[in-house]
């Protein structure tokens, strides 16, 4: 009898210390985690919209959204983190657009998890570069082996055409829904 | 046993002797799966090191108190205790560190090494040695995540710490990124320490054979 | 037809051994016979799916609606211990036969960082309660099939001229690595 109330006892003053514990620990990190994944946004914000100097994140609509401003507080376009399927799994991408949503100003990958060294290439500059002032109108296309004749036309990576065509994939899809979201006069 | 040994033995057989990884066999899903660049292999070792050194203490501290029937229990509950602080620091402080980790850190919380050490030493041992022990097989898992982090992101990125060491014209060998290398690199380490170990063996072999040999030439001359 | 997707996924293409290098520990040390291998693989695959159906509740209806995440990797491991004794002791008064076959690998379960991952990972992926199940299933199944396959190559390697050197965990380690490989044939087949 005794070594069960031993038993009981001991396992509770542990769990208890430790749930203490945790919660301290909790309180402490979880403002510092919130701000870490505010300043990687606003970090890759900058980066797709390299000429903004402020942003603003629109509200009452179902996925992120950032509007960005010039010096001069001018709108001058959007910045939105998108994500569907790649190769292997999902690709996370952010992507800069102007203010009537026809020119790309940068894309970057956020994650991603395609094959090492082949559908990776979708996060290097090679690629990338291909969509800086790239048309999105009437759609984003794609050529195979051969470089891009239009305006809204990029390479595939050799090798990695899969992948590269979900991400032009994703665009397509997330500039859409940015399209709707504009027809309607919600944005 | 335990109580002859040194306690410079207590750390140091961590190392080589008795290291986590390479001899005993313990903790092989971190040692894989973290080791495509050496930042990850480091920041894997210091918080795994982190659990099991504040573990062991704390075990070690209140081991004739715990009830032998929920010592498992009451070992567990310790160990996730230090592992999501642990998850909670990194991810306050080193967000990249912790995302690149994933969710490869609150898994510690089922590295064999930990639990291992726990049962078979810091629950019989004082705390100090317990400490000790805990520096010792976590310096030991260092090296081990050191080495095969090494040896993968050179071979795959050309890179030691991001630094580029081969020289452009190497052709990068991407298997070693993909599981496939970290298995095949993790097998061939194994081979090459056994190797040492039994050429080792076998001259302390031939040692002894040899003074028994000579002992006896030199009876025989008498 | 996204359950059967979820759990294809799980067992074959993204399978936890190979390629997220969950349940090693079991992978190498219980796989010299085919017999024992798909037995360790049964027990996985039943506690998976009990661990998924109980770690789900616990997280939908514990730690989020009370703010408790932090509890999250204690409350895990406790529902695996617990639920891993819980296993044995039904086994072992439901059927003999059974409880002999599994009895021994059930403990060693507990620290198999594949049941803890599986946790995390349905934690993590926001799955509903069905799709939950399926991928434990699927998990459970892709290392029975990983380990099995181990088991069955590792049964003719015993016959095989290998190096003293690379005898036992390392020329078992390389073999997965190999057979990791031809597991990524299936990459891309299905994404989720």
């Amino acid at each position: 009898m005794k070594n069960v109330i031993q038993m009981i006892v001991v396992l509770t003053v542990i769990a208890v210390i430790s749930g203490i514990a945790l919660s301290e620990i909790a309180s402490w990190a979880n403002p510092k985690i919130a701000i870490n994944r505010a300043k990687e946004t606003e970090k890759a914000i900058f980066r797709v919209q390299p000429k903004a100097k402020s942003y603003k994140q629109i509200k009452n609509i179902d996925f992120e959204l950032y509007q960005v401003f010039d010096q001069n507080n001018n709108p001058i376009g959007y910045a939105f983190p998108y994500e569907g399927n790649g190769f292997q799994g999902k690709i996370r991408l952010i992507v800069g657009l102007n203010d009537s949503l026809n020119v790309i100003s940068r894309v970057e990958i956020l994650e991603q998890v395609e094959t090492p060294g082949l559908g990776t290439k979708i996060t290097e500059e090679p690629f990338l570069k291909q969509f800086e002032n790239l048309v999105t109108f009437p759609q984003i296309e794609w050529i195979k082996g051969s470089k891009p004749t239009k305006s809204n036309q990029i390479q595939t990576i050799t090798a990695a055409t899969i992948s590269s065509k979900s991400v032009v994939e994703i665009l397509n899809n997330g500039i859409n829904k940015l399209r709707e979201l504009k027809q309607k006069g919600v944005i | 046993m335990a109580k002859s040994n040194t306690f410079t033995y207590e750390y140091l057989k961590g190392l080589w002797d008795q290291n986590p990884v390479m001899k005993q066999v313990l903790g092989m899903c971190p040692t894989l799966a973290v080791t495509v660049s050496v930042v990850n292999g480091i920041g894997m070792a210091l918080a795994t090191t982190f659990v099991l050194v504040f573990s062991s203490l704390i075990i070690s501290l209140i081991r004739k108190i715990i009830p032998n029937q929920v010592r498992i229990a009451s070992y567990i509950v310790i160990i996730a205790t230090f592992v999501t602080i642990a998850d909670y620091v990194l991810r306050a402080s080193y967000p990249d560190l912790s995302k690149a980790l994933g969710p490869f850190i609150p898994l510690i919380v089922v590295n064999c090494i930990i639990l291992g050490r726990a049962e078979a030493f810091a629950s019989k041992n004082s705390p100090f040695r317990s400490l000790l022990d805990a520096l010792g097989m976590g310096t030991g898992f260092f090296i081990a995540l050191v080495v095969l982090s090494g040896i993968r992101e050179i071979l795959a990125s050309k890179t030691i710490l991001g630094i580029q060491i081969l020289p452009d014209s190497f052709a990068p060998i991407l298997v070693m990124i993909l599981p496939a290398g970290a298995f095949i690199t993790l097998g061939l380490l194994f081979g090459i320490a056994n190797f040492y170990s039994i050429s080792l063996e076998q001259r302390k072999r031939e040692k002894i054979i040899k003074k028994y040999v000579d002992n006896n030439q030199e009876k025989v001359k008498e | 037809m996204t359950l059967i997707l979820i759990f294809l996924s799980a067992a074959i293409i993204n399978n936890f051994v190979l390629s997220y290098f969950l349940g090693i520990c079991p992978f190498i040390g219980v796989s010299n016979k085919i017999s024992s291998a798909f037995s360790m693989g049964i027990a996985v695959t039943f506690v998976m799916t009990i661990t998924a159906i109980v770690s789900w509740l616990v997280n939908n209806y514990l730690l989020i609606p009370y703010h408790l995440d932090f509890l999250q990797t204690v409350s895990f491991i406790l529902v695996i211990a617990s639920l891993v004794q819980f296993v044995e002791m039904v086994i072992k008064k439901v059927s003999q036969p059974l409880y002999r076959a599994l009895g021994i690998y059930l403990p060693l379960i507990t620290t198999n960082c594949a049941i803890m991952g599986l946790a995390l990972f349905i934690a993590m992926k926001n799955y509903d309660f069905l799709e939950s199940i399926f991928y434990g299933l699927g998990a459970g199944i892709g290392f029975t099939i990983a380990i099995v396959l181990m088991a069955g190559i590792r049964e003719e390697l015993d016959l095989a001229d290998v190096p003293k050197a690379m005898r036992g965990v390392p020329i078992t380690l390389i073999t997965a690595g190999l057979l990791a490989l031809a597991f990524m044939g299936f990459a891309g087949m299905i994404t989720i």
